[in-house]
């Protein structure tokens, strides 16, 4: 079920376009914000029916874009760590080994107690500042195992 | 140099209203609002700004596209999609100087005779797109935006529109049927946006940086603007640049200035000192040039004659001891994982490129693989229906060009030739 | 015209034709994967890249239209290496498990890389797999997305012509997978449209799976024998079960496309419950008989009944020769007029439909039709009753910017890509249409001004029309104008018009109307029984002969023959293919009546209630046992061919009535087993048939040209009659106390009629009768979508489940006239198909 919060929303983006079917990314975005950062199939479908287009449509738009998180759950704090060639270079690999190491997960998955997910991302704009991560709308450039790990304690501290 | 884009980057607060006002911001719109349309789209072609989202096309050449019946809805995309790797430009002005790219939209706009204006910046960049958004608001609380803007009658909405997540949707067509909410798939041309694009209607899209220039050159006219760096692709250029570099960043300079310039000067040199292996010059997909081509000017034409191109001139630096193989497994891996699956040798071509690249890289070569490759990239190049594929060649076809050896040794051995 | 080289040959061409389609007229074989002449080019596979002389980058053919000047070249060596690699490429994902296949033996990458090689592989790393085992999406669709060439055929057919548009392609990259709404089952309309436009195995038949390779069918070229659309089917069959039914690209008007009945309902041929033996009536039971036991009988049965006292029922799914002899047995040897192919419809309905829908005129093309600026839709509802003709309405309306108008009691799929939808009281397509009259005829009063329609209707004024049908004048005059802004004006009118004939005056009135002004007007009748054209042409009719032409003496329709019946009047009767104990609008009327006929005759496929009753039952067979030809709505002319022999003792249909009527002639003048023969003898006799060209072309069409007006039929110049009409359906409504909804009724998706209820795989695609009204009456009501409801009428009651149908108008309920379990006709008062009913949660 959509809150009041996110019908509200949906219904400002589609203010922004000509086409119903336009507001499907904006509402997608809005329902997956409000509900803890993931997308259900039933999320999906009242979409669909808010929006008037096949719900199939709107699995298709989720499936091709990757912020989109419905295929598996992710934590409270998702951790994206960019692994294009700049953050390569700069040692982006040793960052997420070591943040494998100290999350006790590997690639993909997400901690027990559901507060990180590390994944990959790839080049996320940020390549003179590299390496860098995104943890949920938040960019931390120019890292060092030890910001990130003062990063990762201070989440975890805040939650 | 005086700075075109970046003026006001440093300054505080310059993201706010007022600031750009006091910065001598909104009067090439005022300026633009008393001329004729057709008189700025001449001035445009005139200054020969070239787009700078990657391709170079003439900015107002493809503003004269647009066809002139006033009773057809218009519309003008910035892409603010930034997702070639290595560039990080559009960002900076969206981040601090949201109200630059606005001017520029609202004379393009003006320009062409569009109403509606949307911003297509890429899902990640949520400060950016949040500034962006900020910056409408007010201007439309000031009366900048909305109906009869600046007390003429020339109405116009902007919009933000945030991606999600897909390199593709930088290509124009493939960003057009994102807008629509769809899949993020290049579109069929022709016919091209500029005679059906957003909803089937007539539309431009420009690139943030090539928007950018607009309000200066405006208000300073075509030939200041030619001045600047050679008269084929003038103007300035911000280059990023990230690697081996002791300051990477972005550089505000002339168009042509050689990479040796902006890396040993600019950006202070080598990190460590070490000696230049290898330099991407505009993006991942430009294939990469060597020590011995780093004399090349940055302008799109000096760089084609090298084989390779200014793209984004996002410049990618690498030192000695970089290991090649896993330079192309990396970018491969990117555009095999960005092909939007729409056409079979893009997706199925980088996929079987990365699967080779990836056991090379892990120590599995096998007789026969840099063959393989090269006729992988000579099955892929110009026959994918939109430029990514050939990105992925381009950039494959650089490194083995240039370090056929490297991939050689590493078939061989079974390791990395450069860090045993 | 333009100037091009293909391969060195200059030719004129058109301008803006596709480069594929320039070099296929010429012999050349560019293979695709995702081209497909009547979805949108996408020009994504990359099989199709040709060479243009001058141009750095191959260019795919299907989406490039030539350009005066270009040298083009097909089979340039760049041109064939780079056709390999494409294969190459989609092998490297392909599952490559052709031995357990499906669609191996006819599967397009199969035989394209046998064609083009890559005759080795070289793609030596672990494959992308979608999932492990293969997947059910429907009853009848298995997937495998392991052997995807990405295509999108599957999701451009669903959204492009079958306008469902469940399939969508999800997630990028190789991991893009072309299926439902997160793999669920789905709900559609079970067409299979997917299935046949997929060049590889990744849809397939779920009912076909396993059951043989490809290479081991038989097939025959077949026409599908429910609505009258007549789709080209190709069947097959699997040591003597008939396994699949498919389109094919290129042939017949529908191409590719068929709906769930013409895909799937093939399987009643190979029910167990088929008639195999003749029965005849000893002491008062059926019991199995032999042929000569059962046409000894009739020869006696018949022979003791006076001609006015016999009467003739065929069914309107039997082949034209079928009907013509039929006709031909009663008009003739047994002296009788009284023969009807139309159980639901009375005759006088049925000649106010033909000279309103111009049908003594010839054959009409539904391409042709489309070929207009403006297309009505009205009387019928379209997207059930006639599936494939609102996927043409829907392609082509779309590609070529036709606006569409639909007039209806209930929403259709083909609603959305209509500009106009006028949503009008039941039955009241008379008043709707009056109006419109009315409001075009404004400026040409004196022509109409003899005639007594024209006149009752003008008499009636445009508002009280307009306020019958429940439409505002305004949305009337919005009709009109968009018809008096195109030059041509396409109308598609349907079933309605039979079961409520106080429309068809006003329809074509409106007919004339606009040809008055001037219009070319193209019309389409639509029906939903595979031969009623024919049917009719042949002359099964009590008032009309062959070609419409009159009868001196005019004899009685079926309804005539019940109430003579009831009386005990009737004599004899022959019954050929129809159960109207269960389909005629008073079921148990029929009965009572039928058991009092003093000599029954049923000859049907399978035991009906019907046969129950008769005294000799003849089987006989069906589409897949026999030859002869069906007319279809437009008048084309087609030819369905024997696969199967008859099952057990049964006998073709022809032969049957061929050797009744040798029986009754005295004569051996009918060639008892070939339908040509008597084919020939239509010709002769029937002026319109006469030109007919039965070519039956299976070639692939290359032309893209899906029209084959040379089988069309002739016109003629009899001169039909409008029915006078008394009070309308709607007034009887009114009177029958109009409370709640007006109930009113028509076909399933799945059916036409009820010989499809006997398809094990169409009954699996329903749960049960249900009952449909808008979404916003069953909010009004506060039910919901897939509750159960009773429906309660003055004469009777049911409880059905309810579902909720987007854009019917208020105050409609629908129940489908095909359902087993809820008899519709008992909501009806004998002969009206509409009623009023109380809806109520149970
Ligand atoms: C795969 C691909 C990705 C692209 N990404 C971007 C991008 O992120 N930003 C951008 O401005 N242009 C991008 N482009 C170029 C655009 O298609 C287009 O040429 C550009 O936005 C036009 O603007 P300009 O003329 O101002 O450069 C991309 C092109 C391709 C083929
Ligand atoms: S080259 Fe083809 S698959 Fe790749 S991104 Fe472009 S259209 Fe999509
Ligand atoms: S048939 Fe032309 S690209 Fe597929």
């Amino acid at each position: 079920m959509l809150t009041e919060k996110t019908l509200e929303k949906i219904k400002q983006i589609q203010k922004n376009y000509h086409s119903k079917k336009s507001a499907v990314m904006g509402a997608l975005m809005a329902v997956q914000r409000d509900s803890g950062n993931n997308l259900t199939r039933e999320d999906m479908d009242a979409v669909a029916k808010i929006l008037d287009v096949n719900p199939v449509e709107i699995h298709a738009v989720a499936g091709f874009y990757t912020m989109y998180n419905w295929k598996k759950p992710v934590g409270r704090h998702h951790i994206q760590v960019c692994w294009n060639l700049s953050c390569s270079l700069l040692g982006a690999e040793h960052l997420i080994s070591h943040m494998e190491k100290t999350l006790g997960i590997t690639l993909g998955e997400t901690t027990p107690d559901s507060m990180f997910t590390l994944t990959t991302a790839e080049c996320l704009g940020s390549c003179g500042t590299a390496p860098m991560m995104q943890i949920g709308d938040d960019y931390y450039e120019d890292l060092t195992v030890e910001k990130v790990d003062k990063i990762l304690a201070d989440l975890r501290a805040r939650s | 140099m005086e700075k075109i884009l970046l003026k006001n980057i440093d300054k505080p607060e310059a993201y706010k209203l007022e600031n750009y006002v006091a910065n001598g911001g909104y009067k090439s719109i005022r300026k633009a609002l008393e001329m004729e349309p057709d008189h700025i789209i001449q001035m445009v072609k005139d200054s020969n700004l070239r787009g700078r989202g990657g391709a170079g096309f003439p900015a107002g050449l493809k503003w004269s596209f647009i066809p002139k019946d006033p009773t057809l809805q218009k519309y003008l995309c910035c892409n603010a999609d930034e997702g070639e790797p290595g560039t990080f430009k559009d960002r900076a002005i969206m981040d601090k100087d949201p109200h630059l790219l606005l001017e520029g939209m609202m004379i393009t706009c003006y320009a062409i005779g569009a109403s509606i204006g949307y911003v297509y910046i890429r899902g990640e960049f949520e400060y950016g797109a949040s500034m962006l958004e900020a910056a409408i608001d007010e201007a439309y609380e000031k009366g900048f935006l909305g109906k009869d803007i600046f007390g003429s009658d020339f109405s116009l909405d902007l919009y933000v529109h945030r991606g999600a997540g897909a390199y593709i949707c930088g290509e124009e067509t493939a960003l057009l049927e994102s807008l629509e909410g769809g899949r993020g798939q290049p579109r069929k041309k022709p016919p091209f946006p500029a005679l059906a694009g957003l909803y089937a209607k007539p539309t431009v899209i420009n690139n943030v940086e090539t928007l950018g220039c607009i309000p200066a050159i405006l208000e300073k006219g075509p030939e200041w603007f030619k001045a600047i760096g050679p008269e084929k692709s003038p103007g300035t250029r911000i280059c990023g640049v990230s690697g081996h570099v002791k300051k990477p960043g972005l550089y505000e300079l002339p168009m042509g200035v050689p990479l040796r310039e902006l890396i040993f000067d600019h950006c202070g040199g080598m990190r460590g000192n070490k000696p230049l292996k290898a330099v991407i010059p505009g993006g991942v997909s430009a294939p990469m040039l060597v020590e011995a081509d780093i004399d090349t000017p940055m302008d799109f034409d000096s760089m084609a004659a090298k084989g390779t191109m200014l793209g984004s001139s996002a410049v990618i630096v690498m030192e000695e001891g970089t290991c090649m193989v896993k330079v192309a497994y990396i970018t491969s891996r990117f555009f095999s994982h960005e092909s939007c699956g729409k056409c079979t040798p893009c997706r199925e071509g980088t996929s079987w490129q990365t699967r080779v690249l990836h056991r090379i890289e892990h120590g599995e070569g096998r007789p026969g693989d840099v063959e393989l490759l090269e006729s992988l990239c000579e099955n892929i190049f110009g026959r994918t229906f939109c430029p990514l594929g050939d990105g992925a060649v381009m950039a494959l076809r650089g490194a083995l060009k240039h370090f056929k050896e490297e991939f050689v040794y590493h078939i061989q051995h079974k390791k990395c030739m450069v860090d045993s | 015209m333009v100037n091009i080289k293909i391969n060195g040959k200059e030719l004129k061409v058109e301008a803006g034709k596709l480069i594929l389609d320039a070099a296929r007229d010429e012999g050349h074989d560019i293979p695709t994967f995702c081209y497909q002449a009547d979805l949108m080019g996408i020009g994504s596979c990359r099989m199709c890249l040709i060479e243009i002389e001058g141009q750095k980058k191959l260019q795919p053919s299907c989406i490039t239209p030539v350009m005066d000047g270009m040298s083009i070249l097909t089979d340039s060596p760049t041109v064939v290496s780079a056709r390999s690699s494409m294969l190459e490429f989609l092998l490297t994902d392909h599952a490559l498990d052709c031995p357990v296949c499906d669609k191996g033996g006819e599967c397009e990458l199969q035989d394209m890389v046998y064609k083009h090689g890559p005759h080795t592989g070289r793609h030596a790393e672990p494959k992308h797999r979608h999932h492990g085992k293969d997947y059910v999406l429907s009853p009848v669709i298995i997937k495998n997305s392991n052997r995807c060439v990405q295509c999108t055929k599957c999701v451009r057919v669903c959204s492009e012509i079958v306008g469902v548009g469940v399939l969508g392609s999800i997630g990028r990259g190789i991991h893009q997978e072309e299926t439902s709404f997160f793999k669920t089952y789905l709900d559609c309309d079970h067409c299979g449209n997917c299935i046949e436009v997929c060049p590889v195995g990744c849809f397939m038949r779920l009912p076909y799976r396993y059951t043989s390779r490809s290479w081991d069918l038989k097939s025959a070229d077949s026409i599908c024998t429910y609505c009258a659309t007549g789709c080209r089917v190709v069947i097959e069959e699997r040591d003597g079960l008939l396994v699949r039914s498919r389109a094919q690209l290129g042939v017949g008007l529908n191409s590719e496309t068929l709906c769930a009945r013409g895909r799937f309902g093939y399987d009643i041929v190979n029910s167990d419950d088929r008639l195999t033996t003749p029965m005849v009536k000893k002491y008062g039971k059926l019991e199995p008989a032999t042929w000569e036991e059962a046409f000894g009988a009739i020869r006696k049965g018949f022979r003791s009944s006076s001609p006015a006292r016999t009467g003739g029922l065929i069914s309107p799914r039997m082949t034209n020769e079928e009907i013509y002899l039929f006709s031909k047995l009663f008009k003739g040897p047994l002296q009788s007029n009284n023969v009807d192919s139309s159980m639901r419809w009375s005759p006088e309905a049925v000649e106010g439909f033909a000279a309103a829908t111009s049908m003594t005129a010839g054959g009409v093309s539904i391409f042709d039709c489309m070929d207009s600026q403006s297309v009505f839709v009205v009387g019928t509802q379209l997207s059930d009753e006639n599936p494939v003709v609102d996927y043409i309405v829907r392609r082509i309306s779309n590609a070529n910017g036709v606006q569409v108008a639909i007039a209806s009691s209930r929403g259709m799929k083909l609603d959305s890509c209509a500009s106009q939808t006028l949503r009008h009281a039941p039955a009241t397509e008379g008043d709707l249409l009056g109006a419109a009259a009315l409001l075009l005829a404004d400026k040409d009063a004196v022509r109409f001004a003899g005639n007594a329609d024209f006149n009752s209707i003008k008499a009636t004024g445009i508002d009280t029309l307009a306020a019958r049908s429940g439409v505002s004048r305004s949305e009337i005059e919005a009709l009109v104008s968009s018809f008096g802004s195109s030059e041509t004006v396409g109308i598609i009118a349907g079933t309605e018009f039979l079961r409520f004939p106080e429309g068809s005056a006003s329809l074509a009135l409106v007919v004339e109307a606009l040809r008055g002004a001037g219009k070319k007007v193209t019309v389409i009748p639509v029906l939903d029984r595979c031969n009623q054209r024919g049917a009719w042409e042949m002359g099964a009719h009590p008032g009309l002969g062959t070609a419409y032409s009159r009868e001196g003496v005019k004899g009685l329709g079926f309804a005539g023959m019940m109430n003579t019946a009831s009386e005990g009047k009737l004599d004899s009767i022959y019954i050929v293919g129809e159960n109207p104990v269960v389909e005629y609008g008073d079921g148990n009327f029929a009965r009572d009546a039928i058991g009092k006929v003093g000599f029954v005759v049923v000859q049907d496929t399978f035991m009906t209630e019907t046969a129950a009753l008769a005294d000799v039952i003849l089987p006989g067979v069906t589409f897949a046992e026999k030859d002869g030809t069906y007319t279809n709505q437009e008048g084309r002319v087609q030819s369905i061919n024997r696969l199967l022999p008859p099952p057990g003792d049964a006998k073709r249909d022809l032969e049957i009535i061929s050797t009744i009527y040798n029986i009754f002639s005295g004569t051996d003048d009918v060639p008892v087993k070939k339908s040509a023969g008597i084919f020939a003898e239509i010709r002769e006799k029937v002026s319109t048939y006469a030109k007919v060209d039965l070519s039956f072309n299976n070639e692939k069409n290359t032309f893209n040209d899906l029209d084959n007006k040379e089988s069309l039929v002739g016109g003629s110049s009899a001169s039909l009659s409008m029915p006078q009409v008394t009070g309308s359906a709607a007034s009887s409504l009114a009177s029958d106390g109009h409370a709640g909804f007006t109930l009113v009724t028509g076909n399933h998706l799945y059916h036409s009629g009820r010989l499809s209820l006997r398809s094990e795989i169409l009954g699996g695609f329903i749960k049960g009768a249900i009952v449909e009204i808008s979404e916003e009456d069953a909010d009004r009501l506060g039910i919901t979508s897939g509750e159960k409801v009773t429906v309660a009428g003055s004469r009777y009651k049911a409880e059905l489940v309810l579902k909720t149908r987007k854009g019917s108008a208020s105050g409609v309920a629908f129940i489908a006239e095909n359902y087993n379990d809820v008899p519709v006709h008992k909501f009806f008062r004998r002969g009206e198909s509409v009623a009023s009913v109380k809806i109520a949660r149970s």
